[in-house]
């Protein structure tokens, strides 16, 4: 069997290896324990990211995701984004977010009886310095997003249960901002250690960076009280030691596989493959720049973007866990124009615009790098496509961590790979290129009516689908896999374990 | 002398690091930030600054005993660098006292036997094994050991509080990868010398004067031994920083993996430190390869008289 699924899969000498090795650890003892369901309470996850030695507890300032999976573990969020829910927010320790009509004031109200593991309520206080923090402790730029759209300086606790929060110019969109990744810490936090006072749903018993970090439940939480007692998060950096040590029984859940690694695992007895849904995609995306010949050139965009197979990509590079792209940001936010038609994949036409364009035969070298799962061979068959259509296309890869390392140099590029987390687009869009679409983005996040804002919205996605400068081929979630009997686990930006359950 | 080439080597790892396009500001920032954003973590992070004064600073830190702050996250890189030494060490010296085991023992036997039958097939063998890429061993063993008997864990996860010394079954594997990987040449190394001493008109007069047994293999040995001894410390301290496909694929992340992530989001400080402790533990493997040697030297005479 394992010398088969190799054969067909035949991905080269590595990955067969790597596959057989996967595949042939499939012994038998995930098949104990298979009694699975809601009334399976208490016990503990074992949970295994990438995580490593830069692991920090100050979320802030971590650069891996298992310091924002940890962080969520411990901290409340304010609110999240929940595009299932009315103005596309769920609630944390904050009960509403109110707009004044003019759009130039946010009010906060925090819920009551949420408290702090040192007994201590949450109050206003709590919540301003918690959206002022980002700034105060040097947060990274992703914990950055309230202030892009609210003056934090200016920002009142008028009472114990009120955060007035004026905006730096109107915008309707500033939910987003507050929810994205918005987390509650205590007035006066500058330290994050095991005893941080937190709220949320669990607290850390003990944490060793790059190795791991067990939580226990808060027995205080003013939410939905977990089921699991504890959880143990396990920082395996490869991605295929993390696979093994599921596959041995080692661990009972990973995160951040690769497409080829969910694969192989998928129809495996005892494990389980989940990929996360929209709108959790990464959106993967080539950039051609409309400064720099040819792309200056609409036509030529627009030929590039009809020249990809995205089903193609779609099928050998994620096997099919990921979403086609339409050269639009924002797939599954509520904001999304569905009513664009899919581009379609047409090479011949794609020709005759080169053509048409003077550009039959040109020269361009795309720059990718393994910043995102398949971003490379992606990039691989893009350009194969293009050299199909007659471009003389070529492919640069860098190494691991330089494509965004010289962020000068890479905007520069004239083409190339790059992926922005999932986000609506209108609150992300860099203005600048495009300034029919600025003034649209700058109409769909100020009007006052919510019809004027989606029509401007969609009128500016249908600008960017037409002449936009990315040809935006693929939303790549994220992909996790778990031993029989662990279910509850939310796949969201990040997986979110706090209700995670398993099987005794 | 010590001093002087750390000294140097830290300047170059510096000067290398500092002409690499970007720095840790776009390992930092993420693909989403503005360029008020990345200029706010270029002033915190310290990188508005002239090289040479950033790495006086750095210099100055050192002296003192502080190797610095991340730059990533912000962490001290003592502690870093001390879990990642601790782990290289767990693993690399099983895999030296194996491989001195094995590649001096096998080493020393075909050696003596050259053009033996065990000679061709240990030739053959090695061959072979120099030939296989690390991951290669490694996957083999784990194919081995966690799959068709599976009796060892096929990912280090040392638990809270516990030191990876304190779980031998999980240091076997990437010890025994380690090892293997290294076994080919450092064996045909000790093989050729202990050929080459054997076929001395020294051996010669040894043997003619009746010196026979483990009292001739000595004196043999002991005679190859300076240019085996110098085989075996350069690859123990290629070890050092080498391993890094076994230490990605155990998940024993030592000071190599750590290494080569910290060049990835350009850690100057987290660069720095590996670098220069690599390079004192090099210099020490080597002084102690060579203090080991001058000692053999000296005692052969007085062995090697009959």
């Amino acid at each position: 069997m394992m010398a088969t699924r190799s054969r067909r899969r035949g991905t080269g000498v590595a990955a067969a290896l790597a596959v057989s090795l996967v595949l042939g650890a499939c012994g038998g003892e995930s098949e104990a324990g298979a009694e699975q369901g809601a009334d399976a309470t208490g016990g503990t996850l074992r949970a295994a990211f990438a995580g490593g030695a830069s692991e920090t507890l100050n979320y802030l300032q971590g650069p891996t995701g298992l310091d924002y999976v940890r962080a969520k573990l411990v901290h409340a969020p304010l609110c999240e984004l929940d595009a299932s829910a009315e103005a596309g927010v769920s609630y944390g320790v904050l009960k509403s977010i109110d707009v004044s009509d003019d759009l130039s004031e946010y009010t906060l109200s925090v819920r009551d009886g949420v408290k702090f593991t040192d007994g201590s309520a949450l109050t206003s206080k709590d919540v301003l310095y918690s959206l002022r923090a980002p700034q105060l402790l040097k947060g990274l730029p992703f914990t950055q997003l309230v202030a892009r759209g609210f003056d934090l300086e200016k920002a009142t606790a008028p009472d114990a249960s009120t955060v007035v929060l004026p905006t730096l110019s109107p915008i309707a969109d500033g939910r987003d901002l507050i929810c994205q990744s918005m987390l509650a810490i205590k007035d006066g936090t500058t330290e994050f250690t095991p005893q941080t006072p937190s709220s949320g749903p669990f607290t850390i018993t003990a944490f060793e960076a790059g190795r791991s970090t067990t939580l226990r439940r808060n027995e205080t939480y003013y939410g939905q009280a977990p089921s699991l007692d504890s959880i143990e998060l396990v920082s395996i950096p490869d991605g295929t030691a993390r696979v093994n040590a599921l596959r041995q029984g080692q661990v009972d859940y990973i995160s951040g596989l690769t497409p080829a690694q969910a694969q192989t695992l998928e129809g495996v007895d005892g494990t389980a493959v989940s990929t996360g849904e929209l709108p959790y995609a990464s959106y993967l995306q080539f950039t051609m720049s409309p400064a720099a010949q040819p792309f200056d050139d609409v036509r030529v965009r627009e030929a590039f973007r009809l020249a990809v197979n995205r089903e193609r990509i779609r099928e050998n590079v994620y096997y099919g866990h990921a979403f086609i792209g339409n050269d639009v940001p924002g797939l599954g936010f509520p904001n999304y124009d569905t009513s664009l038609e899919q581009r379609a994949y047409d090479p011949r036409r794609a020709r005759e615009l080169l053509a048409e364009a003077g550009a039959a035969g040109i020269e361009v070298e795309l720059t990718a790098g393994p910043e995102l799962a398949g971003m490379v061979e992606t990039a691989t068959l893009v350009v194969e496509d293009l050299q199909a259509i007659g471009v003389k296309a070529k492919l640069r890869e860098l190494a691991a961590g330089e494509l965004y390392a010289d962020f000068g140099a890479y905007a520069k590029l004239p083409f190339k790979a790059g992926y922005t987390p999932p986000a609506t687009f209108e609150p992300n869009w860099t203005p600048g290129a495009f300034p029919d679409v600025d003034a649209l983005v700058q109409t769909a996040r100020s009007a006052t009516s919510a019809e004027e804002r989606l029509s401007a919205s969609h009128q500016a996605q249908q600008l960017l689908w037409k002449e936009g400068s990315q040809l935006g081929v693929m939303f790549v979630p994220n992909i996790s896999a778990a031993v029989e009997g662990v279910s509850g686990i939310r796949e969201l930006q990040f997986p979110d374990l706090a209700q995670a359950t398993v099987s005794q | 002398m010590c001093a002087v080439t750390l000294t140097v080597l830290s300047v170059l790892v510096f000067w290398a690091t500092d002409i690499l396009p970007g720095d840790a500001v776009g390992a930092v920032s993420g693909p989403d930030a503005t360029d008020a954003e990345r200029e706010a973590v270029r002033l915190a992070l310290g990188l508005d600054r002239p090289p040479l004064e950033r790495y006086l600073d750095w210099g100055g830190g050192v002296l003192h005993g502080d190797l610095g702050t991340s730059m990533v996250s912000g962490t001290d890189v003592t502690d870093i660098v001390g879990a990642r030494l601790e782990a290289s060490f767990a693993v690399i010296l099983p895999a030296a006292g194996l491989l001195l085991v094995l590649a001096g023992g096998l080493g020393t036997w075909a050696g003596l036997r050259a053009g033996s039958r065990l000679d061709r097939a240990l030739s053959g063998t090695t061959l072979g094994l120099i030939g296989t890429p690390d991951f290669l061993i490694a996957t083999g063993l784990l194919l081995v050991f966690t799959l068709w008997w599976p009796v060892l864990p096929a990912v280090a996860i040392v638990p809270l509080g516990q030191s990876l010394w304190q779980q031998p079954e999980l240091i076997v594997l990437p010890a025994a990868a380690l090892a293997l990987g290294g076994f080919g040449s450092t064996m045909r190394l000790l093989r050729a010398c202990v050929v080459q001493s054997a076929a001395s008109p020294y051996a010669e007069f040894a043997r003619l004067n009746g010196v026979r047994g483990a009292r001739y293999v000595w004196t043999v040995v002991s005679n190859a031994a300076g240019p085996a001894v110098h085989a075996f410390t350069i690859m123990l301290a290629g070890l050092l920083g080498g391993g890094v496909v076994v230490e990605t694929l155990f998940n024993v992340p030592g000071l190599g993996y750590e290494l080569t992530r910290a060049v990835g989001t350009r850690d100057v400080p987290l660069i720095q430190a590996i670098s220069l402790l690599l390079g004192g533990a090099t210099l020490l493997v080597l002084l102690a390869g060579d203090v080991l040697v001058r000692l053999l030297d000296r005692r052969h005479p007085r062995e090697g008289q009959p």
